[in-house]
């Protein structure tokens, strides 16, 4: 098992912020910030240092909970002050970025990284939409075709056009190239039937996030299937798992953490902006229709001791079949760094060491 | 509203279909024959558009004359100028395609520019014409072919007659003497494929813009070997503009103002 440190920044806001999303940008500390940045670097190095293969960044706009708009300026201030660790981008939103952009950006991402760039692309979580003033309704075609173009734009050597549906260009001829050839490890990320069918016949990952493992299972199923339709199989290092994991010395401890945890989701859409997305935005697992998630909590997939972590980790890799693994150890948007750094320190030495053979 | 004609030349009586006005637009179908699409009615909005059935396809008799592809093309180009047209654009379909690169090469001052629409005069190794029932036939060469009508049955006549020409006429996968004569093409080129080709690799394309000097490539998303079916609204749109402004083509006119 791989495993990847899910990196959202630590913002500890002086003040009370204001509980919905999108959270005013009056109320950011611009100190709190600057310190949010600094301190992690200290903690990737220390990730790095724990033995992590990954550390994961990913696209989140409008409120401190997560605070990298820009995970591709996360990603190369990151691989500037780390040594080893691969940088997973997991992912930037592609349904409203400029495609032709973002290759460009990630190929430099990986050049600059010496080749130690992972690439996911990524739909966006439903209140993302509103970010750019993207609609809803489109956000499925307009990601599926960003990233068919994404993969001609980094392995066509001639320079050509794109004539599509959301996107047109007479000209595309990127510089500079990836360095990992053709291009770096890519995963569609994303439980949809379109995700897993567009990362099959183009032969990239699949990355399923926060749902059970029966869940999960389901979406991965159908990848491997998809897989087998376009003749190959995915190596385990290609599901990659992103969840919450929460490990304590005993299980009682890790529970009783949970158990403080708050239940509401800490910057919510208004109800009326959450019901007309919702109604708007299409998702679906392996192909069956599911509601997205608006306004909800996380679920804590991995809880307990180490001992009981690593079991549950097994199981994740029979069940789901996973071979890497994301990991938030702390609810992201907590600002209790220290219970991050002790949570960190933990499972590097007691979890990490034992579920690399699994 | 396409009208049908007829044309003699080279010794052959040659069916063909019009509609439109302006600069003329002289389309050389596939191996299969000629299928008028949407995006023919769409280009006759601003070209004459004349679609040829050329001899030895679909309701003309069996021709057991031409040998080869620059003969096929000479005859047409032919026919293009017993209607009067002394220079016109050329559109090439797969392996009319083919043909409509080696009508440039003999008539470089007749051909204006010339579009090809995922040609076959360039193909991969182990590339298969696509056969067998209208089910199967759909599914190589359409994207989406369960959006789209049923094709109809190929009269079994028909496709024996057209299938002697087409094997006497296809040619390696690699035609050397072709591929030799690129370098000198002077016409303005636009290469198209579908990204979901499945008769010819789609990354063909880039062997055309590497061998002929003026040649641009597009790749038209979600769209087969039968783009115009497939994606006619993006295949005509690119098509015009490139036959209007050629390489200027590159050049944005689109307009992002939204309130003035």
């Amino acid at each position: 098992m791989k495993v990847s440190f899910f990196e959202t920044l630590r913002y500890r806001s002086p003040q009370a912020l204001p509980a919905e999303w999108p959270v005013p940008s009056g109320a950011y500390d611009r100190d709190a910030g600057a310190e949010a940045y600094r301190s992690m670097i200290e903690r990737l190095q220390f990730v790095e240092e724990l033995g992590f293969d990954w550390v994961s960044v990913s696209e989140h706009h409008y409120s401190p909970r997560i605070l990298t708009p820009s995970p591709i300026l996360s990603a190369a201030f990151i691989a500037a002050h780390v040594k080893r660790i691969s940088i997973a981008l997991l992912g930037p939103i592609v349904p409203h970025s400029n495609p032709v952009r973002l290759a460009e950006e990630l190929a430099m991402l990986d050049t600059m990284a010496q080749g130690r760039l992972i690439v996911g692309l990524l739909r966006g979580t439903t209140n993302e939409a509103m970010t750019y003033d993207l609609n809803p309704a489109e956000s499925r075609e307009r990601t599926d075709e960003g990233m068919e173009l994404i993969l001609r734009a980094w392995t066509e050597p001639q320079p050509f056009g794109w004539q599509g549906r959301h996107f047109q260009y007479r000209t595309i001829s990127i510089w500079p190239r990836p360095l990992q050839r053709p291009h770096p490890p890519t995963y569609a990320l994303g439980v949809s039937r379109e995700a897993c069918e567009f990362a099959a016949r183009h032969r990239l990952g699949c990355g399923v996030s926060y749902g059970s493992f029966e869940i999960m299972a389901r979406a991965t199923k159908y990848y491997r299937e998809q897989c087998a339709r376009h003749g190959w199989q995915p190596a385990p290092e290609q599901i990659v798992y992103r969840a919450n994991m929460l490990v304590a010395e005993t299980d009682e401890e890790a529970h009783e953490q949970l158990g403080k945890q708050s239940k509401q989701a800490p910057f919510a859409m208004r109800a009326g902006v959450r019901d007309a997305m919702t109604a708007l935005d299409r998702r679906n697992l392996a192909g069956e229709a599911r509601g997205p998630n608006v306004n909800g909590v996380l679920p804590t997939t991995f809880i307990g001791s180490p001992d009981t972590v690593v079991e549950q980790v097994r199981r994740c890799r029979d069940e789901v079949g996973a071979g890497v693994l994301d990991l938030s150890l702390h609810p992201p948007g907590s600002s209790d760094v220290d219970a991050l750094m002790c949570a960190l320190e933990l499972f590097g030495k007691k979890v990490l060491p034992r579920i690399r053979d699994i | 509203m396409f009208s049908e004609g007829y044309v003699e030349a080279d010794g052959f009586r040659i069916r063909y279909l019009e509609a439109g006005q302006g600069p003329a637009l002289v389309h050389l179908h596939g191996a299969g024959g000629p299928r008028l699409t949407r995006a023919h009615e769409l280009l006759s909005q601003r070209f004459r558009v004349i679609a040829f059935e050329m001899p030895g396809f679909g309701q003309s008799p069996e021709n057991s004359r031409t040998r080869s592809l620059p003969e096929l093309a000479s005859t047409m180009a032919h026919a293009a100028r017993t209607l009067g047209l002394e220079t016109f654009n050329l559109m090439g379909t797969s392996s009319g395609g083919k043909a409509a690169l080696w009508l440039a090469l003999q008539a470089p001052e007749r051909v204006l520019a010339l579009v090809l629409e995922a040609p076959a005069a360039i193909r991969q190794e182990g590339a298969q014409s696509p056969t067998g029932s209208p089910e199967e036939m759909a599914r190589r060469l359409y994207a989406h072919p369960e959006r789209l009508p049923a094709l109809p049955a190929l009269d079994p006549a028909i496709r024996a007659k057209q299938q002697s020409l087409v094997g006497r006429l296809r040619g390696p996968n690699r035609d050397a003497e072709l591929e030799s004569r690129l370098p000198q093409l002077v016409t303005p080129t636009l290469v198209l494929f579908g990204t979901l080709d499945q008769v010819i690799a789609p990354e063909m394309g880039r062997v055309y813009k590497e061998l002929i000097p003026g040649c641009h490539l597009v790749f038209v998303y979600d769209a087969g070997h039968a783009i115009g079916t497939d994606r006619p609204e993006a295949f005509a749109e690119v098509t015009s503009d490139f036959l209007e402004r050629h390489e200027a083509f590159v050049i944005s006119r689109a307009e992002t103002v939204i309130h003035p």
